[in-house]
């Protein structure tokens, strides 16, 4: 095999595996979400501080993902 | 919702919709080119009165802040000056309902003592990011630029010769005397690659000294011709005869390179062809237009032979061979938040603000969060309390990074998305503008809110002051 295709294929394999990471965030911010809604239905009142605290909730579990996507942009375009 | 597509509005949309099937049968799309870092402008379109060489994602930039200032100008002009005005409409209300809202908003996450700065930072925040999110909706932006061949040149110092490759670096010929086509000026398509000064005389004196050896073979063969077929003729020929005798060394030759008489001039007159051929292709280097074309037979031909054939780099658009070479865009204008000194610089003004109001709130004492020695030999825990403000001291810098990618991450992914939805669906990518549209807006609002908490967290004390600051905050 010659030593181009062997990178490309490494990088692509690489790339694939970083984005492992990405189920991490899914699973985080699905029972961020769940637990806000059963939240917000028992209490509808406080809708508002719940949904709040759920956006920041989301967007901290979101950020584990998006670290795993960076990574895996990082090693299809940036490495050569 | 009946009524808006009734009448004239239902034929436009139809029209539009065929419109974009024609286009998407009749016009290949353009190949997603990928770049994370923003792509640099040619050479000669720098930023104003400096050296620094535009790119993209800067446009980008300026034209939201112009937006913004706009904005700014058209709300302060349209408020009005006492109650007894009519109220306004329309646009402004708009403006209003979003101050209004948001401050409620803000108001039951940071309403203390400084709520004024907090919401002026969050205000700030909310309404760039959202600009410059929004932007990758705009049609135009990514996809109307310079176009030019997905190909540049690399020195291959193994081979010692310069072979096209694409710009991700894959090549794509090999054995071509590529350095008659060296063009190092024109090497702007990755910024990674920029050469400095020095790399530039050194890379200029490197293809001169090829393009000189380059002559010398040329010479040999046509020598090696003559004398195949017969130098008859006249003065010349003999002239080249006699300097062909008198060099059967390379070595030689070249020394003596700059021999009188006719050889010379015509070697002379080859190399100003030559380099005048060089500056003809720089200068035909960029074209203007809308991404069009695509290589026509995908990415790698797939014809063994044609694959050995030298791909031009800077090929005539309207010829033949140019529909063998990938043709890539370089967008006047991509969206700002993909690029990640946009990001950088947003999380670094945040972090900066979180400190200061933090010492404006506690004073010096602030440091106390994070270089807790006080209770270190009061309390049997006083070690817990030292590792513990360490950690907040890593946990503010991690601020920074986990800022930056996180708007990065998700607002180049969302235009990667659009971009390849456009290419796979050219006719119906709509759904996924909708979906960017909310991406944009929760990302602005993640990154704002969560300036806003951490700027409220700083103002308030670790230490026993804490229930008199909450007190004064409800």
């Amino acid at each position: 095999m010659d030593p181009q295709s062997t990178i490309i294929m490494g990088k692509a394999i690489g790339a694939g595996l970083a984005m492992i990471g990405a189920a991490g965030g899914g699973i985080g911010i699905g029972l961020a979400v769940g637990g806000a809604v059963m939240a917000m239905g028992r209490n509808p009142d406080h809708t508002a501080t719940i949904q709040t605290n759920m956006i920041l909730g989301v967007a901290f579990a979101e950020a584990v993902a998006i670290y795993a996507l960076v990574v895996s942009l990082i090693i299809l375009f940036v490495l050569s | 919702m009946n009524s808006f597509w009734n009448g004239k509005r239902r034929f436009v949309a139809l029209l539009m919709f065929l419109a974009g099937v024609f286009v998407a049968l009749r016009v290949p799309p353009a190949i997603p080119f990928i770049q994370l870092p923003g792509e640099n402008f040619p050479e000669g379109y720098n930023f104003p009165i400096t050296d620094i060489r535009l790119t993209n994602t800067m446009v980008g930039a300026v034209i939201v802040w112009v937006l913004l200032l706009l904005f700014v100008v058209y709300v302060s002009r349209r408020r009005p000056k006492d109650g007894n005005e009519v109220p306004p409409g329309g646009f402004y209300n708009m403006f209003e309902m979003l101050f209004e809202g948001l401050m409620g908003f803000v108001g039951g996450i940071a309403g203390g003592r400084h709520f004024r700065l907090i919401f002026n930072m969050f205000m700030t925040i909310f309404l760039v990011v959202l600009l410059a999110n929004w932007m990758e909706l705009v049609p135009g932006v990514d996809t109307i630029g310079f176009i030019h061949p997905h190909v540049k040149e690399k020195y291959d110092p193994v081979a010692d010769e310069y072979k096209a490759v694409t710009t991700d670096g894959f090549e794509i010929y090999q054995g071509f005397l590529g350095f008659s086509y060296v063009n190092a000026q024109c090497d702007w398509i990755s910024p990674a690659d920029e050469a400095t000064a020095d790399e530039m005389a050194l890379a200029n004196a490197e293809v001169a000294a090829m393009a000189a050896r380059q002559t010398l073979i040329e010479d040999e063969a046509y020598e090696r011709y003559k004398a195949e077929h017969g130098g008859h003729d006249d003065v010349e020929h003999a002239e080249d005869d006699h300097a062909g005798e008198a060099g059967d060394d390379h070595g030689d030759r070249a020394e003596d390179a700059g021999d009188t008489g006719a050889v010379a001039v015509a070697r002379q007159e080859a190399l100003d062809a030559r380099t005048a051929e060089k500056q003809a292709r720089r200068d035909r280097g960029c074209y203007t237009g809308v991404a069009v074309s695509s290589w026509e037979d995908g990415y790698e031909p797939a014809d063994k032979e044609k694959k050995k054939e030298p791909i031009p780099l800077h090929p005539d658009p309207a010829s033949e061979e140019a529909k063998r070479v990938p043709w890539v865009v370089l967008p006047f204008v991509r969206v700002p938040s993909t690029d990640l000194n946009m990001t950088l610089t947003l999380a670094l003004i945040s972090f900066v603000m979180i400190q200061y109001i933090g010492f404006k709130a506690l004073g010096i004492g602030y440091l106390t969060k994070f270089f807790n020695f006080g209770t270190l030999f009061k309390s049997p825990l006083g070690g817990i309390d030292v590792a513990v403000g360490l950690l907040e001291l890593i946990g503010d810098f991690a601020k920074i990074l986990s800022f930056s990618f996180r708007l990065l991450g998700n607002i180049f992914a969302g235009s990667i998305l659009l971009f390849v939805m456009s290419f796979l669906i050219p006719i119906l990518p709509w759904p996924f503008f909708i979906l960017e549209f909310f991406v944009g807006v929760i990302q602005a609002l993640v990154f704002a809110l969560l300036t806003a908490i951490f700027m409220n967290l700083a103002t308030v004390s670790h230490h026993h002051d804490d229930d008199h600051d909450h007190a004064e905050a409800h």
